[in-house]
Parts: C-alpha cells; sequence; structure tokens
C-alpha cells in the first residue's frame, strides 16, 4: 500500500530534502517547495494528502500560504512545523484550519505520527464526502452531473 | 558571590545614595533660606518701620510733656512771687508805719503772712535812709544800714522789687521781696525774705524721676535754687544763657564732658523765662530715663522680633524637613518604578531578540536532527558495518540528540518571553497547590539534606490563576532554594502563605537557609541570562521568567537575601487576575 503523498514546505532547502529522504524510506510520496508561491502551483497541480508548513519564510509566509490553500478548497489536511514557537501563530494557524501543529526541532516519530493523524482525518473528509455525494445522487439520481463533474484534462 | 560585600537585606540599594544625600541636603539649605529670606525681610523691615514710627511719636510726646512741665511750673513759681509781693503790698498799703514799727504789731503781721505757708523768713521795716526801723526774724539785723545795698536802691527806685539771690549780712544765700510806700511825703520800705527751703521745695516740686532736676537761673547764669547734680545755689552754671523770652523751649543736649559742670550722658532739657525776676526756669532729665518707656517698648519689640524670627526657623525647619521626606518618599517610589520600568524593558528587549534567535537556532538545530536521522536509517540498513563503530556511532549519535535537546530547552526558555501565552485561569487553592509542587520536589530536596517546613494559614481564600504558569514559578524558586544549599549538608525551606486581604491577594514566602546572595547580585536577579551557577548548569532565565510570569498574572515578586544566611522570595497574587489577563481567557474560550 502506497504511502500518503506528502508536500514539504520550508525555506530551508537541506530541512526539506533531508526530511523527504527521512519520509521517503519510510514509504511516503513526498514532494517539495521552498516557499509558500512554489507550494501552491504544486497543489494546483496534482492532490497531496498532507502539507506539512512552515510559517515563517521569506515572501508568502506560512499563515498566508494557509489561507491560499484553504482557497483552493481541497481535501489536504495541512500540518504545521514550525522553528518560531509562537503558540499565537500556531494557534491562528488552527483556528484557519491546519490539523495540528510542531516545533523544530522535533523527532521523525514524532512528526510521522501527527502525518498519519492528517492522512487519516483527511481521508474520513473524502469517505464522508463521496457518502454525502452517494446520497445525494440515490435521493435525486438526476444530478449524478452535478455532484460528479467531469474530470477536466 | 562576592563575599566582600556586607550583608544586606535591602531588596535594592541605590548606587547614587550619597549623591543623593548631598542633594536632599542642599535642597533642605536652599529651602531654609528662602523661607528665612521671604519671611524674615518682610518682619523686619515692617518691625523697623513701627520702632521709628513710635520711637518719633513718642519723642514728641516726651517734648510735648516736658514744655507742658516748664510752662506750668514757671506759672506756679510766678504766682508764688506775685502772691507775696502782693501780700506785702497789702500789707503796706492797710497799715501806717507808725503801727508796723511796733514789734509785737509787725510779728502778728508776720504771723498772718505766714499763717497759710511758712514762706517768709523774717520781715522788716526800713526807712528811706536804710535804717531798720523794726525786724521780726531770726536774725540780729536792727542796727544794720542798708542804704548801701543794691536793693535798697532798686526798691527806692521802682517801688516794688524781688532780689535775686544773695549773701547780705546774714552770710547765707536769700532773695528779699520788698515794697515802698510813701506817708506824710517820706517813703519807708516793707521787706520780706523769702523762706530759701521752701522756694527750693517749690521749684522742685515737679515729678522728674531719678535723673532728673529742676533749677532756676538770673540773667548771669548764677543758681538760685540748688539743682540735684549740676551744682550749688550762688555758683555759677556752665550752662550758656540766650536772652530772656516769652516762649519755651524743649532741646536735645548731647552727652557732655566739656564744660565746667559736671559730664552728664545724653539729656532732654526744657526752659523758660520768668517775667518778674527775669529767672530761667530749667528741667533736665536724661535722655534714657526720659525715653524708657519707648526703650522698654523697643526692647519688647526687639524680643518679640527674635522670637517670632526663632518661631519661623523652627517653623521652616520643621516644614522643610517634612518636604525633603515628602521629596525623599516620591523619589524612592520613582526608583522604583524606574526599575520596574527597566526590568520590563530588559525583558522586552530581550523577549524580541530571544525569539528571532530561537527561531534561528532551532531551524539549524532541526536539520541537525533530520542529518541524525538519516545517518541512523543508514546505518539500520547496513548490518555489515563494525561493532566498534556501531558503538561510537551510536553513542555519538545519542549524545547528538542529547545536545540537540539541550539546545531546545534553551530555546523554548527563550521563546516564552515573547510569547504572550495563552492562560488557562481556574481557581486554584494555594495550599493544596503548594503541597503537590512540594511533593514533586521532596525526594530531590531530601537528597539535598533540605526538609521542607510549611507554614500555611487556614482558610486560604481561592486565586483566580493560571496553574501551569503557578506551578513553573514555584518550581523556579524551590530549584533555586535547593541550589541555594550547594555545600550544605542540610538545610530547611519555609514556605508560608497569607491572606493579605488589604490588597485583596495571597501572599507566598519561600524562605531558604542557603548560601545567600550578595546586594551586587540581588540587584540583578531578576535580569534575564544572570546566573551565579557554573556554566551549563543555569540559562539565566528561570528568575526572569518567573518575574515575567508574576506580572503576567498580576502579582509581584519580591527578594530579600542576607549572605551567609538565606534568601526569602515574597510573591503575592491576586484573588482576581488582571483586566488584560481575563481578556485572553476570553480569547481561548472564543477560540
Amino acid at each position: 500500500m502506497l504511502g500518503a503523498k506528502i508536500l514539504l514546505v520550508d525555506d530551508e532547502v537541506v530541512f526539506t530534502e533531508n526530511m523527504s529522504k527521512l519520509l521517503s524510506s519510510r514509504g511516503y510520496r513526498v514532494a517539495t517547495a521552498n516557499s509558500g508561491d512554489e507550494a501552491i502551483r504544486n497543489l494546483e497541480r496534482e492532490n497531496f494528502d498532507v502539507v506539512v508548513l512552515d510559517l515563517k519564510m521569506p515572501g508568502m509566509d506560512g499563515l498566508t500560504t494557509l489561507k491560499e490553500i484553504k482557497k483552493l478548497d481541497l481535501f489536504t489536511e495541512t500540518l504545521i512545523l514550525t522553528g518560531h514557537g509562537s503558540i499565537d501563530s500556531a494557534l491562528d494557524a488552527i483556528k484557519l484550519g491546519a490539523y495540528d501543529y510542531l516545533t523544530k526541532p522535533c523527532e521523525i516519530d514524532e512528526l510521522v505520527a501527527k502525518i498519519e493523524g492528517a492522512w487519516g482525518k483527511k481521508d474520513e473528509e473524502v469517505k464522508k464526502d463521496i457518502q454525502e455525494k452517494i446520497q445525494k445522487v440515490v435521493e435525486s439520481p438526476s444530478s449524478v452531473f452535478d455532484v460528479f463533474p467531469r474530470e477536466k484534462k | 558571590m562576592n563575599n566582600s560585600s556586607p550583608a544586606n537585606s535591602n531588596q535594592y540599594k541605590n548606587g547614587n545614595g550619597t549623591a543623593r544625600e548631598g542633594y536632599y541636603r542642599r535642597l533642605f539649605r536652599r529651602f531654609i533660606l528662602l523661607t528665612l529670606l521671604c519671611s524674615l525681610i518682610p518682619l523686619l523691615l515692617v518691625g523697623w518701620g513701627i520702632n521709628n514710627y513710635y520711637t518719633r511719636f513718642a519723642r514728641n510726646r516726651m517734648m510735648l510733656s516736658f514744655h507742658t512741665k516748664v510752662e506750668n511750673h514757671r506759672k506756679i513759681i510766678e504766682l508764688f512771687l506775685k502772691n507775696r509781693v502782693s501780700g506785702l503790698q497789702v500789707i503796706a498799703k492797710t497799715h501806717p508805719k507808725e503801727y508796723l514799727v511796733n514789734v509785737s504789731n509787725l510779728a502778728h503781721v508776720f504771723d498772718i503772712l505766714n499763717s497759710e505757708y511758712r514762706s517768709i523768713t523774717d520781715l522788716g521795716v526800713i526807712d528811706e535812709r536804710g535804717r531798720h526801723l523794726a525786724y521780726i526774724g531770726p536774725y540780729n539785723l536792727m542796727d544794720k544800714n542798708y542804704s548801701k545795698a543794691f536793693w535798697f536802691k532798686e526798691v527806692m527806685k521802682e517801688g516794688v522789687y524781688i532780689s535775686d539771690m544773695f549773701m547780705g549780712f546774714r552770710k547765707v544765700p536769700h532773695f528779699i521781696v520788698a515794697v515802698t510806700r510813701s506817708e506824710n511825703g517820706r517813703k519807708w520800705i516793707l521787706r520780706a525774705t523769702i523762706d530759701t527751703e521752701s522756694f527750693r521745695s517749690l521749684v522742685e516740686n515737679v515729678r522728674i524721676g531719678k535723673t532728673g532736676e529742676v533749677y532756676l537761673l538770673n540773667r548771669s547764669g548764677i543758681y538760685q535754687t540748688s539743682p540735684r547734680f549740676s551744682g550749688k545755689i550762688m555758683e555759677k552754671a556752665s550752662q550758656p544763657l540766650g536772652k530772656p523770652c516769652e516762649g519755651i523751649e524743649v532741646r536735645m543736649e548731647d552727652k557732655s564732658t566739656n564744660h565746667a559742670g559736671p559730664p552728664h550722658p545724653r539729656q532732654l532739657i526744657a526752659f523758660g523765662w520768668l517775667k518778674q525776676p527775669q529767672w530761667m526756669l530749667v528741667v533736665r532729665q536724661d535722655y534714657s530715663e526720659a525715653f524708657n518707656d519707648v526703650n522698654h517698648a523697643n526692647l519688647a519689640a526687639l524680643v518679640f522680633l527674635v522670637l517670632s524670627a526663632c518661631a519661623i526657623l523652627i517653623v521652616a525647619v520643621f516644614i522643610t524637613s517634612h518636604m525633603i521626606k515628602i521629596i525623599k518618599k516620591r523619589d524612592l517610589e520613582a526608583d522604583g518604578l524606574n526599575k520596574q520600568l527597566m526590568q520590563a524593558g530588559k525583558l522586552a528587549s530581550v523577549g524580541e531578540l530571544s525569539a528571532g534567535v530561537a527561531h534561528e537556532i532551532n531551524n539549524p538545530l532541526a536539520i541537525i536532527l533530520t542529518e541524525r536521522q538519516i545517518l541512523m536509517d543508514l546505518a539500520k540498513q547496513s548490518p555489515l558495518l563494525p561493532r566498534d563503530f556501531m558503538d561510537q556511532f551510536n553513542n555519538s549519535m545519542s549524545q547528538i540528540d542529547m545536545q540537540i535537546q539541550r539546545c531546545k530547552r534553551i530555546t523554548e526558555n527563550l521563546l516564552r518571553f515573547s510569547r504572550r501565552t495563552k492562560s488557562v485561569i481556574e481557581p486554584v487553592d494555594l495550599n493544596e497547590f503548594l503541597c503537590e509542587v512540594i511533593n514533586l520536589m521532596e525526594r530531590e530536596a531530601r537528597s539535598g539534606g533540605i526538609k521542607f517546613l510549611t507554614d500555611l494559614e487556614e482558610g486560604l481564600q481561592t486565586v483566580l490563576s493560571d496553574p501551569s504558569q503557578l506551578q513553573q514559578v514555584f518550581l523556579n524558586i524551590i530549584t533555586n532554594a535547593i541550589d541555594a544549599h550547594e555545600g550544605k549538608p542540610y538545610g530547611s525551606i519555609r514556605i508560608r502563605t497569607r491572606n493579605d486581604s488589604a490588597k485583596a491577594g495571597v501572599s507566598i514566602t519561600f524562605e531558604d537557609t542557603g548560601c545567600g546572595i550578595s546586594p551586587k547580585n540581588l540587584e540583578r536577579i531578576f535580569d534575564p541570562f544572570f546566573t551565579t551557577k557554573q556554566v551549563g548548569r543555569g540559562t539565566g532565565l528561570g528568575l526572569s521568567i518567573c518575574y515575567s510570569t508574576v506580572k503576567r498574572l498580576g502579582g509581584d515578586i519580591t527578594v530579600e537575601s542576607e549572605l551567609g544566611k538565606g534568601t526569602q522570595f515574597t510573591l503575592f497574587f491576586p484573588y482576581n487576575p488582571p483586566a488584560d489577563l481575563q481578556k485572553d481567557i476570553e480569547d481561548v474560550h472564543t477560540f
């Protein structure tokens, strides 16, 4: 079984590279982005289960990136991983819809546990959504194309 | 620790205390000087003005009184002499010579003249050739011939004559009053000698104190009565005479030693001329006596002035000391506030700095940790590595992990400054809470030979506060107290709680028997990164965090310490948290 698809967003290239190696060796499919803009571009291009997001970045900062992600309305959970251990900004991030937060430096196992949690939540959300859609189609079969629009290529 | 520093239990010692004292002394002197100038100058001016006016007024009054005295007295003397002359004239005109030459008749007349007032010494009837026709008196003068006497000539010429004092045949100073009568074309004279003693007492019958004197001078300046001090009757007076005049003159005579008379101090002198005879009535008195009342009044005023000045001085000293005391108190309060402000400023700047530093360090730490993890992963996947290498590798890896964790603790501590931690506020029973904290620390304390002694007030009111922050503060202070016993075989930490209803809160005292803190270090105890512990053992942040945490919870923390004896931290927490903390709670609840 394939592991979760993860997007690592951090301005520290070495960190994203290392983390990518560690997570890949634990069975995850990892992509990296070194800025908020790059992350958004990646997300627009493909789906990710979990986004691991740093708060303090040059250019678009973590909170703004998070807002942008939320605007995309994707089935993606965001996990905040920040060196700036301010509870305030972490709480703000959670208010904006982040799944949870971790402070740097953190053990890989700790991160993996949180990723699993976020992935699980994402799966549940997807399942719930599909169930709701099926329910709608069952209740009104004519709306099948409204509920499941044709995927655009 | 600085052992040479004296034991000191003050929270803060003012470094520029002596300069301050000097400033207060200067301020004190300046205030006193100003107060005295402002109050004494007007007082002296008013005093001087009143005194001047009063002295002038009193002097005028005194001179007027002298004037009146001389005027009245002159009238009395003139009246006396006029009466004597009239008496003689009446007798001469109503009695014929034949009647009067009879000695018994003359004695009868003499008695009548002296009946009311014994003013005549003798009485004689003298014919136109100067021979005594009859005489009644104490002297034997019947055979005397006065034809050559100056008065005889004058009375024969004028008809009435009052002589100056002269010695005459009897060789004692006396003066006579004589009148003539023409009978059958022949003149005869009725002559009376005025009793010198009674005349003298009449002249001197003016009350003029101890230094005052009254006397008469004739036109040649010869004393007609004996003055009290200046000379004797019939002597020449040193006093210069002016021309006889109607009026009365009053003047001040300065201290004199130059003329023939006895020296006298400054005197007030008044004089006026009698009409008949032309004698000058003189009244004089020492200035000091005449102006005794004025001098008394001036002395009283001076005493009053001095007393007022003393009173002003005392009041000025009292008020100024009081003011200085208030200023000192205000300055101390300002110092306290400044210190708090400085402490807050230090914490704020360190807070900002540490947030940045923590973030910058956390990122490389995270990378190191990932690198370590990669190496660990690789090692796991390579089972062929030599055992020795693996042992060292694992050792190094765990050491790297430990050091990273240590760095992480430091950065976490640093971040607590910048973090406005959202508080979870709930009612806390501090007695119960402290017991829990003591339980946590008991094992560590026991291993250092330290006993906890508790003195917890029963019925201690609960406070609304953040238990996790409280716990951090208490743990920190207790850890420091335990560390302060290093090198001592045993010791104690006494924890006391009290309700402080006046300040609406609870005060907690932690008193240890440790090594104490020198005054120099005591000043810096709440400064961030200030530590006396060995390198690596303390970050110097514990008490800074305590300070900012307690302040954030609306409380207060003070420390007193005596080197070698121990340290006492007193914490205060209000029953209710401050408003901004309550706002935080609301924020948390809305989230």
